[in-house]
């Protein structure tokens, strides 16, 4: 069929698809266009949106405000935690008004306080203009991003209509924010309230092997929220089942909706102004779709063989963290039951017709991966990050599965060894923990290893232990033994008395 | 595009005799060899190679593109034809059975539909409605687009790889007729893929003569 076809309308033999919704008679609005128009339908396209010029005020105080419980409470983040504090956060609760732009500065954390305001007034027309036909990739972006938290209308174009006083809105609606900023313990002035509602939580598994999160879905959305600075509450737990949406990592909006898929909680927290990915080119744009594609495609299977197929490493390592992590009766079944759910899902991600043979599979598949981790290294070459000085959302991807491959102690395992070799993928990778996650090695070694006391400790109590339950067992026999008859005292003690009392009689008839 | 004399042969068991169970495949000597990655590779061997002036960098961005394809347009074409409830019951089911008698053409039909739907929920495309789907779509034709640019293909002059998976993707989407025209105007919203495609049809395929298409 010869594509002159195409240049006539192909509805005349198609009708209407009645599945088609209401709202797309007319096409939503295309990204590359200027979101000139209003939006068409409630949960309006474009998402992306730059600002967010989130400054913070202070450092320290506004680490408190991420509350990562779970780990001993937040270690005082003073000075360790330098770049992170320093990110800047919009005030999404009222993104219609006042944001100052995004700044590039903003993200290699200069913590040189911007003024807010005037700024804010100056360049709020600016992202839209030269951004627009920018950025309509990240603007289309958010394919699933229908839920209901994108009621607010787009921000961008209400952001260029108001003034955006930003101080009086600061004032007005960081009132609300200051009292929970108050009761979460900082107020910091001048800093506008992260949000109208709750703040956002965000339910991930907790840390192990020197990482924030041992799954690697929740370590990239800490990640990504770490290179963004969202407020979150993060709560680090081990139990699956208290996780608002059953499965970890989970985001709980700040209207109570509960987003479980890693790719519909960044496209929230990109909605939310929080994005990583402001600054990057449609080009760099389309890049990240690709190198995410070739992530899920290569190195995703191998992850799961290695750390859930592979016999070796899933005894000692992957079950055994989530055997000790989970809670009681949930660590008899849970890891065997996610060991299934991972295999299932890597038959069907490489195929039925793969040979039956594991070790050819094997192969094929380190094969892969390790092509693809050489790829990504010379993508990488020796910058920062991949897309410059900053990092963006595909650094969280990638970082997350990279750093789960080098971090955890794996016994048996190619990859992890090809990726040694790839230094500057491990740079990169120290780098980023050392960074935004800095006290996350040291959360992990206190319980574990204040220098080996509790593990030296641990072996008297063991040996105590067996002595006291020796002694019990003992007890136990000997009662058990005294009570049944089968050695009797008392007819020894009678013997005794009467001998005792002839004695005592004889000691008497001597005195008398 | 790389001059090969090939002669297309269509089957109504072409999934079972090939040796991965996937289409397409090539049968060469007493070779069989299945789906493009390994197709590729063969044809490498015998010492033909489309991308043998890229850079590493840039057939490493050639890999990633191919997997977005692979990852989105595919999983997005499977998923309209099978997940979709008008688009089978019209279209696929008929289509996918009409070379067998008549209980079996359900059956075959039904157990198709039924692996798709498995191999969706795996990767977590199960929950998708069809607009999300869509949206994908449009997602990674915009990549795809600004990949392209103004150039003839995507590594500039030479077509590579890239440019025939997207071009087949491309075109069997612009031309095949379903309920649902949603995703072929996703596709024709981007003109420089447009002509991109109406470029390598002619210049490949009508010079050799309408025979070549199947």
């Amino acid at each position: 069929m010869p594509l002159s076809r195409l240049t006539t309308p192909a509805s005349g033999g198609a009708p209407e698809f009645p599945l088609l919704r209401q709202q797309s008679a007319n096409p939503p609005p295309l990204p590359h266009q200027a979101p000139a128009r209003p939006p068409l339908q409630p949960p309006p396209p474009p998402l992306f949106c730059f600002h967010g010029d989130r400054r913070r005020g202070a450092g320290s105080k506004h680490n408190a405000l991420w509350k990562t419980c779970g780990s001993g409470g937040p270690p005082p983040r003073s000075p360790g935690a330098g770049p992170s504090p320093e990110w800047p956060r919009s005030s999404p609760g009222h993104v219609q008004l006042g944001r100052s732009p995004q700044n590039k500065a903003r993200r290699p954390r200069s913590p040189t306080p911007r003024p807010a305001p005037s700024s804010g007034v100056q360049g709020s027309p600016r992202p839209r203009g030269p951004d627009s036909p920018r950025r309509p990739w990240l603007a289309a972006a958010s394919p699933e991003a229908r839920d209901p938290a994108s009621r607010r209308p787009p921000p961008r174009k209400s952001c260029a209509a108001a003034p955006c006083p930003q101080l009086p809105t600061g004032v007005a609606g960081g009132g609300a924010a200051r009292e929970r900023a108050g009761a979460r313990g900082e107020v910091l002035p001048g800093q506008r309230a992260p949000k109208m509602a709750a703040p956002m939580e965000l339910f991930c598994w907790s840390g192990g092997w020197g990482l924030p999160s041992v799954d690697l879905d929740s370590l990239a959305v800490l990640t990504y929220a770490r290179f963004t600075g969202a407020p979150l509450k993060v709560h680090k737990i081990t139990n699956p089942w208290r996780s608002p949406s059953g499965t970890l990592p989970a985001l709980r909006t700040s209207h109570g909706e509960v987003i479980s898929v890693p790719h519909r909680i960044i496209t929230h927290l990109r909605k939310e102004k929080y994005n990583a990915d402001y600054d990057l080119s449609a080009r760099q744009g389309a890049d990240t779709l690709a190198f995410m594609s070739l992530l899920e495609e290569k190195l995703l299977p191998v992850l799961i063989h290695t750390f859930w197929i592979d016999t070796k490493n899933y005894v000692e390592v992957t079950r055994k963290w989530y055997a000790e992590a989970m809670p009681f009766p949930l660590n008899f079944f849970l890891p065997g039951r996610m060991q299934r759910q991972h295999m299932e899902r890597l038959q069907l991600l490489c195929g039925e017709h793969r040979p039956e043979n594991e070790e050819e599979l094997e192969k094929e598949l380190y094969q892969e991966a390790g092509e693809c981790l050489t790829l990504l290294s010379q993508r990488l070459g020796s910058q920062k990050f991949f897309f410059g000085d900053a990092p963006a959302s595909l650094d969280a991807f990638v970082f997350s599965y990279l750093a789960l491959l080098l971090q955890a102690k794996l016994p048996s395992g190619k990859l992890p060894a090809h990726l040694r070799g790839l230094h500057n993928l491990c740079t990169y990778c120290t780098h980023i923990l050392g960074i935004y996650f800095p006290w996350d090695g040291a959360e992990v070694p206190p319980p574990r290893q204040p220098p080996a006391g509790p593990e030296t400790e641990e072996d008297p109590y063991p040996r105590r232990n067996q002595i006291l339950s020796v002694l019990a067992g003992l007890a136990a026999m000997v009662g058990y033994a005294l009570l049944s008859g089968i050695i009797s005292i008392q007819r020894a003690a009678p013997a005794r008395d009467p001998s005792i009392r002839a004695l005592g009689m004889a000691e008497e008839d001597e005195e008398q | 595009m790389c001059n090969l004399p090939i002669k297309v042969v269509c089957r109504a068991n072409a999934e079972h005799m090939s040796p991965s169970g996937k289409v397409p495949f090539i049968h060469v000597g007493n070779q069989v060899v299945s789906e493009l990655g390994p197709i590729v590779q063969f044809v490498k061997a015998k010492g033909h190679c489309l991308s043998d002036g890229l850079d590493e960098v840039q057939k490493a961005e050639m890999k990633a593109y191919m997997e977005l394809v692979n990852n989105m347009l595919l999983t997005a074409e499977l998923y309209l034809q099978w997940c979709d409830e008008a688009t089978v019951g019209e279209i696929t089911h008929a289509r996918y059975g009409s070379p067998y008698p008549w209980p079996l053409n359900h059956i075959l039909a039904y157990q198709k539909q039924w692996e798709i739907k498995r191999k969706m929920r795996a990767i977590g495309w199960g929950n998708k409605t069809l607009d999300q789907v869509l949206e994908d779509v449009d997602q990674c034709c915009q990549a795809l687009s600004q990949r392209l640019g103004t150039q003839p293909y995507f590594f500039n002059k030479q077509p590579t790889e890239l440019d025939a998976l997207v071009f087949g993707h491309l075109y069997t989407i612009l031309t095949t007729q379903l309920t649902n025209d949603e995703l072929s105007e996703k596709v024709k919203n981007y003109s420089n893929l447009l002509a991109f495609c109406r470029r390598i049809e002619q210049h490949y395929f009508e010079e050799r003569g309408k025979g070549r298409l199947s």
